[in-house]
């Protein structure tokens, strides 16, 4: 086993030894020892990343485990979103009044399942075969479902169940596109499914293709790509919100990594054209179910989950355009989305204890009656919408100049578009969120609002850092990395 | 794998996708789990495959003694009718397994037939899935595809034990969270019936 890989297990062990830890611990020390552990396991995590990332040029693929840039990408957004998920979970668990389980084993219950969330999310990029992938992605979902209805409300129940039927159904769909896969690819075991293996598939293209879109339109519904992305408003509206943070800036992007990989394992049986093809339809598919939902007052939490839909959307059209460029903003928009929505999603708790009817209703003029906490929200908006210099704009800008640079100037047109109308309807909502009426009566002194404060300001110049990084990012050794990958 | 034990397995599914009563079911897709048990242990060649066939034995065994606990625990006033009536149900059942069987004609199973029936179970499950208005049904369905997708397994030339035995892991975890779902769902509503959960629109 090398270094690197001895890091990736050391990651992951921490984190399901964490979970069973969390279990028995008694209550009293569950938050304690949950951050304490969550540190340490960010600190692993982010150390597998830094390692993945400053050597690029040489990515591990085995059976078992594959790091390589895009591994190392998702893998370090995974640690950081989970650190500051299980700091921001204390005070969720203040505010907590019903839940699936008892008082008594609340904290301790939510931690564990936290953990064993956080575990499985963190393999997942690091999986070295389709079939392990599969069985860690299936893993996220019993675990994140129970995080989704933990609140035990009628809406969590419904959101919750909703998000375990239909990705597990889609999951379903993905496995036969495992099973027909390992059938026509010679050889047996796990190297048959290891990535690089993907395109010996020796049944023909047309079968191939089939294969393929039972595997993306399978993983599709995991990501939350349109058509097939109704669970994910709901999911995201009634989770907890930190775990909802972690469901929309890591969980999404390292199940889209998975099918990245697909893509690149089987287009040389596929075709190029159509496997990037189809990445190409979900993006522009979502983008576009996404802009009307975004254009309208809604919800906080709805309202960033419609954009995680968007942006789900403009990180399949990068990979589908596969250039230097498309693939610069792909790695720029993964991160800044990460960070965007974990601030949005972090600032959930504060706001709905100085403004309660957020839950049920778009916020307005928080700017005015709370500026830090406006500015804090408005920094998530403002970044997500893609308002420069946010780092989303200058990736979109990427991504659609690899498109131009791919010789597909019509999907490249109609992202154009699409993005520059999410942009007006979350303007509008940026606008209503910071200058708009202020609450009729008077409200409360938001809770947590310091840690919050604390994350814009580290978040603002992270963002910053981005936006700068991306322009001297096309030409680098990572984004050749990333092109080629790990088949 | 022969032709008989296939329809066998078509046949437990499509009971699944036109009864009404919970039992029926249950006892529908234990008896095709039981059926590829024994396939499983028939077909063992190394210790690897008789630790699938174990695995899959006691994701049989407690997965029948889970729901039927359930179904005591959230006694229904009566069956929920689902939106489609069950010879409609059955009718789309076998038109998605046969635009299946068109999409995929070659699955490259070692039997012709355990391919049709994957395809069959597969598209059963998702009809079951889709238009059962019971909470425990669409557990069922998942049950049902994961059913298909197990004979699958068994059918391919060579697989990985470790991923046969995580599949029926995983599985088996997502029908427990499912029930505990179902549980909840119930007490919240009074009954496991989906059309309760239509509040969250945009």
């Amino acid at each position: 086993m090398t270094d690197r890989e001895a890091l990736a297990c050391a990651a992951i062990a921490r984190a399901v030894l964490m979970a069973g830890l969390l279990w028995c611990v008694p209550r009293r020390w569950a938050a304690r020892t949950a951050i304490v552990g969550a540190v340490a396991t960010s600190g692993l995590a982010v150390a597998v990343a830094t390692g993945a990332l400053v050597d690029a040029r040489h990515p591990h693929a085995g059976n078992w485990i594959a790091i390589d840039a895009a591994s190392g990408l998702l893998v370090g957004v995974i640690g950081v979103v989970g650190l500051i998920s299980v700091l921001a979970s204390p005070a969720y668990l203040q505010t907590v009044t019903t839940a699936l389980v008892g008082e008594r084993r609340r904290a301790t219950t939510y931690f564990a399942v936290l953990y064993a969330f956080w575990a499985a999310m963190l393999a997942v990029p690091l999986a070295g075969n389709l079939g392990t992938a599969w069985l860690l992605i299936e893993a996220t979902t019993a675990t994140s479902a129970l995080l989704v209805g933990f609140s035990g409300k009628a809406g969590a129940l419904e959101a919750g169940w909703k998000y375990l039927i239909l990705t597990s159904v889609g999951l379903g769909i993905a496995l036969l596109g495992i099973a027909l896969l390992a059938a026509g690819v010679p050889g047996h075991g796990l190297g048959a499914l290891a990535w690089r293996s993907l395109g010996t598939y020796a049944s023909g293209s047309s079968s191939a293709l089939v294969v393929y879109l039972l595997l993306l339109a399978g993983l599709a519904a995991k990501i939350g790509w349109a058509p097939v992305h109704n669970w994910l408003p709901d999911a995201h509206s009634q989770a907890p919100a930190p775990v909802s943070a972690m469901l929309s800036a890591a969980l999404l992007p390292a199940v889209l990594l998975v099918a990245w990989r697909c893509e690149q394992g089987m287009a040389p049986v596929v075709g190029t054209a159509a496997a990037r093809g189809v990445l190409i339809a979900f993006g522009l598919a979502s983008m576009a179910v996404a802009v009307p939902f975004l254009s309208r007052p809604l919800v906080w939490k709805r309202l960033l989950a419609y954009s995680s839909l968007e942006h789900m959307g403009v990180i399949a059209l990068g990979i589908g355009f596969a250039t230097p460029l498309a693939m610069a903003g792909v790695a720029v928009h993964i991160v800044a989305h990460a960070i965007a929505k974990t601030l949005g999603f972090a600032a959930v708790t504060p706001l709905l204890a100085h403004e309660p009817r957020a839950a049920g209703q778009p916020v307005t003029g928080i700017g005015r009656t709370r500026p830090l906490l406006g500015a804090s929200l408005a920094l998530s908006l403002g970044t997500l919408s893609g308002l420069p210099p946010s780092p989303l704009f200058a990736s979109e800008l990427l991504i659609i100049a690899g498109g131009f640079q791919a010789a597909h100037a019509g999907p490249a047109v109609a992202a154009t578009v699409l993005l520059a109308l999410a942009f007006l309807g979350l303007m509008r909502a940026l606008l209503d969120l910071t200058v708009g009426e202020k609450p009729a009566r008077d409200t409360a002194r938001p809770t947590g609002l310091r840690g919050v404060v604390a994350l814009a300001a580290v978040s603002g110049v992270l963002l910053l850092a981005l936006t700068a990084a991306a322009v001297w990012l096309p030409t680098t050794d990572l984004v050749r990395a990333l092109i080629k990958g790990v088949s | 794998m022969n032709g008989g034990l296939g329809w066998v397995l078509v046949g437990l599914g499509l009971t699944v996708l036109v009864v009404r009563r919970r039992t029926i079911a249950v006892g529908a897709v234990t008896g095709q789990a039981l059926v590829l048990v024994g396939l499983a242990v028939r077909d063992a060649g190394n210790a690897g495959d008789r630790l699938a066939a174990v695995a899959l034995a006691a994701r049989t065994v407690g997965l029948a003694a889970f729901f039927l606990l359930l179904i005591t625990r959230t006694r229904e006033a009566g069956p929920i009718r689902a939106g489609v009536a069950p010879l409609r149900r059955g009718g789309l059942g076998m038109a998605l397994a046969l635009v299946l069987a068109w999409l995929v004609p070659t699955t490259g199973l070692t039997s012709r037939d355990a391919g049709r029936a994957v395809l069959a179970l597969v598209a059963f499950g998702l009809v079951v899935a889709a238009t059962r208005r019971a909470t425990l049904f669409q557990i069922l369905g998942v049950v049902l595809i994961e059913n298909g997708l197990v004979l699958a397994a068994l059918q391919l030339p060579q697989t990985s034990m470790l991923i046969e035995v995580g599949v029926a892991f995983d599985l088996t975890l997502i029908a427990l969270v499912g029930g505990v779902f179902h549980h909840r769902i119930f007490a919240e509503f009074g009954a496991g019936d989906t059309d309760a959960l239509r509040s969250l629109r945009d």
